[in-house]
């Protein structure tokens, strides 16, 4: 046990000691949550702001005195299209314009089809609630016109309508602020990778590359010591990292609180204390298995390459989530960071985090650092891998 | 007090170290001499243990390094061929972070680190970070480093390797002492002189095996030549046929 706090002691002063580093990863972790929250903010509110004042450009308005006296009575504002609507709607600075060909009022009199065109860049995320909006409203002038005509036949409009849709959105606006703030966890889940990164590849291929290490391993210490005091400090930096981020986040979150941003997303001191929760059984995981996988590194370089690659493969499942559409399913909480990843997301919609949830992550992670500890230890016992392969 | 018995590495299809037996007392400087290659970093990473032999025993003061490498090592001290320092520590942090690993208590690591820099003049050095240190500096440190537990065996692979004729000459003044306190002092070399210059017994190694053990004077008497290192060259083979 002593010989576990020395050797944890030594690797924590030593990676101290490295003003430079050190000080670029913790300055570097407390501005991400600031900096991800500035952003969306902005595009959040920017959001609203198109969507609630309702609003709709036309382009040849005169042709159309029904359809405009209909956008009258919903209170919508209309306003004349610029004549180079098309332009401008491609380089997105209108959201949707809707064209009324000359012949729309006759053809609407004739009751036949009268025909609109609704131009629009859907490639453009910001310019889908004014879509929307533009397609809803020019959906209800169809329904009301429809309507009446059938009563002026004196049919009963339900005929028009065999299936009535009424739209429940069951989106709390605080789940749809987690839609937007999936990238919360995904700070969360790459902090500890940022922050056990160089610990974990100085405490192994950097010992062996600058000769240390046959002179530490020819002290009377088991080489688990030297595993578990080495991880424990690469678990200590990858924690202290993804705590540090998390904290900006608050801290960043509480300074939204006048704004709408709050109505989206929770994240104070509660969340965060359950983000921790989930983290550092995470960190604990992720460290290990970058000096696993750096103690194969015959240098320095060799081993950062290594864990490149690991961080690559992490960051992905937030990915393959969102964009797979997985549906939750209780075997994934014992998937390594997919189950971490679960309980963040679920601490963020506010859906309650259960002990399964949190318990079953952590105890997943922590076992497999354990193995891959135990691993680091054997190779550390290896002549092959203390001398070099050949 | 080492002493080892038809000691034999293999790696794969190299046997690094085919038989060595010899045996280094207290109180004496023995030297391992041979060329590159002849097996002498094999034997002693054997010896400390970090080598598992092939064949053969290692027993350090009556105890065998295959049943009990920690007591072994315990009793050994150390310069390996690599001898890495930690570059943002100081020497004196180098030096206390091995003494903690052997569990000294932290005054007796405090006065051997006063003693050992006393022995090895490292005193101006102590409290600066390693990284800007000269190469026979960083030996120094080394040297200091694995002795910090005064330990009864000392073992040093190839020490004057790259050092200046000053340091050097530090060096060998302080393996004198170090037999003075009655320490089995065992290291390696590939140079005559250094072995003729220090040493009490010599062991020749040369291809994996011992082509010859004893005295300075007995080596030149079985060689049947008045110079050392023409009885190096020929009991090693080293010069091809002998005469």
């Amino acid at each position: 046990m002593g010989r576990i706090l020395t050797v944890f002691l030594k690797e924590a002063r030593d990676a101290l000691r490295d003003r430079r580093t050190a000080l670029m990863v913790l300055v570097a972790s407390v501005v991400t949550g600031p900096l991800t929250l500035v952003l969306i903010a902005q595009f959040v509110s920017g959001l609203e702001e198109r969507a609630t004042t309702l609003k709709v450009r036309l382009a040849g308005a005169e042709n159309a005195p029904a359809l405009v006296n209909f956008l009258a009575r919903a209170d919508v504002e209309v306003e004349k299209a610029p004549p180079d609507y098309a332009a401008r709607v491609k380089a997105g600075r209108l959201d949707a314009v809707i064209v009324v060909p000359p012949d729309f009022h006759e053809r609407w009199m004739a009751h036949e089809a009268a025909r609109v065109e609704l131009v629009f860049d859907d490639s453009r995320t910001e310019a889908s609630p004014a879509i929307r909006q533009s397609e809803r409203l020019l959906e209800a002038f169809n329904r009301e016109t429809a309507t009446l005509r059938l009563m002026a036949r004196g049919v009963s409009p339900s005929v028009n309508e065999t299936v009535k849709v009424e739209r429940v959105n069951a989106a709390t606006p605080r789940q749809r602020g987690a839609v937007l703030l999936f990238l919360i966890p995904m700070f969360a889940i790459l902090a500890p990778l940022l922050g056990g990164m160089t610990l974990a590849i100085d405490a192994t291929a950097g010992e062996r590359e600058r000769g240390s290490l046959e002179p530490l391993l020819a002290n009377p210490v088991p080489p688990a010591a030297f595993a578990l005091g080495k991880w424990l400090a690469a678990w200590a930096s990858a924690s202290l990292v993804a705590v540090v981020t998390l904290g900006g986040f608050v801290l960043a979150a509480a300074f939204y609180a006048e704004s709408r941003l709050p109505a989206l997303l929770q994240f104070g001191l509660p969340e965060y204390a359950r983000f921790v929760a989930v983290v550092v059984p995470l960190a604990a995981l992720t460290s290990a298995a970058q000096m696993l996988i750096s103690t194969y590194g015959r240098s320095y370089r060799e081993a950062q390459t290594y864990v490149s690659y690991l961080a690559t493969a992490v960051s992905f499942i937030p990915l393959v989530v969102m964009f797979s559409g997985a549906r939750e399913a209780a075997w994934q909480a014992a998937v390594p960071v997919l189950g971490s990843l679960m309980a963040l997301t679920r601490v963020l919609r506010g859906d309650g985090l259960t002990a399964f949830d949190a318990l079953v992550p952590a105890g997943v992670c922590l076992a497999l650092a354990a193995l891959a500890v135990a691993a680091v230890a054997r190779l550390l016992a290896d002549e092959r891998i203390v001398f070099g392969r050949s | 007090m080492i002493e080892i018995r038809d000691l034999a590495k293999r790696f794969g299809a190299v046997e690094a170290v085919r038989s060595v037996s010899f045996s280094a007392g207290d109180g004496r400087v023995t030297g391992l001499l041979g060329p590159n290659g002849a097996g002498k970093t094999t034997t002693l990473r054997m010896i400390s243990t970090l080598l598992a032999p092939t064949a053969g025993t290692v027993r350090v003061d009556g105890i065998d390094a295959a049943a009990d490498p920690l007591a072994v090592r315990s009793r050994i001290g150390a310069l390996s061929d690599a001898r890495g320092l930690y570059a943002r520590l100081t020497a004196r942090e180098n030096i206390a972070y091995y003494g903690e690993l052997r569990g000294l208590p932290r005054a007796r690591i405090a006065r051997a680190i006063g003693d050992l820099a006393a022995m090895l003049e490292l005193e101006p050095l102590l409290d600066r970070r390693t990284d800007g240190f000269s190469q026979g500096e960083r030996m120094k440190v080394a040297i200091a480093r694995a002795l910090v537990h005064d330990p009864p065996n000392v073992i040093l692979d190839e020490p004057t390797n790259g050092l200046d004729v000053m340091t050097t000459r530090s060096l060998r003044e302080a393996v004198r002492r170090l037999r003075e306190a009655g320490k089995c002092v065992l290291f390696s070399s590939h140079v005559m002189q250094e072995v003729a210059a220090l040493c009490d017994e010599i062991v020749i190694v040369s291809h994996g095996v011992v082509a010859a053990t004893g005295t300075p004077e007995a080596i030149r008497a079985a060689a049947g030549s008045a110079d050392l290192e023409e009885a190096f060259v020929r009991l090693t083979g080293a010069g091809g046929e002998a005469p």
